[in-house]
């Protein structure tokens, strides 16, 4: 590197160091020395290695199986992110970012959201009771436009409890407690009651919601709780973006490796109107939403697709978006056969 | 030293793009024919087996856009009564054509036959399409 380039370098805040695959150091900048001190080159060695089967960060890294971690150094929380094209083949450039505040207020703003939606689900828990109780009540001769205000009223808490569930789901995530269990699964069974519990909305919509699988798909483990409520916010989500007299398939097909099942692959595909190029990259991210004005109403947090992908994920699975503009969405599911207890 | 086996990069085809233009191009069955050979190729692809769903939901779509929808009832052609042998049917096919008689509906087959609604609905658009049925709107 040249002088002017060294110059630069050691006078940005920014904590800059290169290095090889087994973890030495071959330059660092001034912060990064104020950073890390002496025992910097010990602890890049240490990450460089596989611990239990686990590669270190910086081996994962060359292997570009990531290209950005957390790390704890010494009380402090630094976001290591490797810097594209520079370095070359056999070392490689990393900046870190001393997070530890953000994190912290990201922490606090967590346990903020998950005290507030638990306060908010108990009122509106007894709000919908009480809606229901009414409705349901033979004798109460409501007048036609009380009852369909009641009903209203009902749905939109629905609603409502829908959205307050969510924020929970994703404050559970954020605080990292999101564990999915290892109940057993029947996924045959679980399609079909998610596809049962929306198809009067579809009737309503004039929507064909239709299944495409079988029942001898093989059982997983995990939450079929999480994986039902992953698998209805996908359909609903296409309820929301289907023109009336479309389509909604659910699939799921088994893939097979050596003679046994490798995964189950689920699909949740519409004749919609499609999502933009651009707007698949990100639609996973937290409160992203696509560009296109749902025929239903009804927005939501922009949570529903980032904790499908958690559920997913938490399930040893991924999750993929294939979409043509103006015909149709596939979402499609692949969930490891692994974890079948 | 042994040579290692080099595995060659899967290429990353734009199927966004690819399936739309085929799809406007030449329509949703030569399309689909079009995916399942490259489902052939590439069995991996969980993006392509995205694609090639959403083509099966286009083509069952556009079996159900006629005015009576699942209410239809699919009758057989000439052409099948004259001459059922030149159809290359799949037992599934040969079970649905079994049961058509003019009369039975789209949503009646779907409660008779032991397969998934969408198959049954997406071999009743390939039976169309192969002018063994007809599907009066």
């Amino acid at each position: 590197m040249n002088e002017l380039a060294l110059s630069l370098l050691d006078n940005i805040p920014t904590a800059i160091a290169v290095a090889r695959e087994d973890g030495s150091i071959v330059y660092r900048n001034n912060a990064f020395r104020e950073c890390f001190g002496e025992g910097a080159d010990e602890w890049m060695a240490k990450n460089s290695h596989a611990v239990a089967g686990e590669r270190g960060w910086l081996q994962a890294f060359f292997a570009e199986k990531g290209h950005s971690v957390d790390l704890d150094y010494n009380g402090r929380v630094y976001h290591v992110e490797r810097i594209p094209n520079a370095g070359g083949s056999s070392q490689m450039a990393l900046s870190f970012e001393d997070v530890t505040r953000q994190r912290e207020a990201e922490q606090a703003k967590s346990d903020f959201t998950s005290m507030i939606v638990h306060d908010l689900r108990g009122p509106l828990s007894g709000i919908q009771g009480t809606l229901e109780f009414v409705l349901s009540q033979e004798t109460a001769r409501l007048d036609s436009l009380y009852e369909e205000l009641l009903r209203e009223a009902s749905r939109e808490s629905e609603r409502m409890m829908g959205l307050i569930n969510e924020l929970l789901d994703f404050s559970k995530i954020e605080s990292g407690n999101f564990d999915v269990g290892d109940d057993p699964i029947s996924i045959a069974g679980l399609l079909r009651r998610s596809v049962h519990s929306l198809g009067s909305i579809a009737t309503r919509d004039t929507i064909h919601l239709v299944s495409a699988h079988g029942i001898d798909l093989p059982m997983l483990s995990g939450s079929e709780e999480k994986l039902t409520q992953a698998i209805i916010n996908l359909i609903s989500n296409s309820l929301k973006f289907t023109p009336s007299r479309g389509v909604i398939s659910i699939g799921a097909q088994v893939v097979r490796e050596g003679g046994g099942p490798r995964s189950i692959v689920i699909t949740v595909t519409d004749s919609g109107m499609g999502i933009k190029a651009d707007d698949l990259n990100n639609l996973f991210e937290k409160y992203k939403q696509t560009k296109n004005k749902s025929l239903r109403g009804g927005g939501g947090t922009g949570l529903g697709l980032y904790i499908v992908k958690q559920i997913v994920e938490a399930h040893g699975g991924n999750i993929n978006i294939a979409s043509i503009e103006g015909v149709g969405t596939s979402m499609i599911i692949d969930l490891p056969v692994r974890h079948v207890a | 030293m042994a040579a290692q086996p080099v595995t060659p990069p899967r290429p990353q085809y734009d199927w966004a793009k690819l399936v739309g233009h085929s799809l406007k191009q030449n329509g949703p069955w030569a399309t689909w024919e079009k995916l399942v050979e490259a489902r052939r190729a590439y069995p991996e692809d969980m993006l392509l087996r995205g694609y090639a769903e959403i083509v099966r939901n286009t083509i069952v779509r556009d079996l159900l856009a006629g005015p009576k929808g699942l209410q239809a009832a699919p009758k057989l052609t000439p052409d099948f009564l004259a001459d059922f042998d030149r159809f290359n049917l799949t037992a599934q096919e040969g079970y649905l054509i079994s049961l058509i008689d003019g009369r039975i509906t789209l949503e009646m087959l779907l409660k008779l036959t032991p397969f998934d609604n969408f198959t049954t609905l997406f071999n009743m658009a390939k039976l169309e399409h192969q002018k063994a049925i007809t599907i009066p709107s």
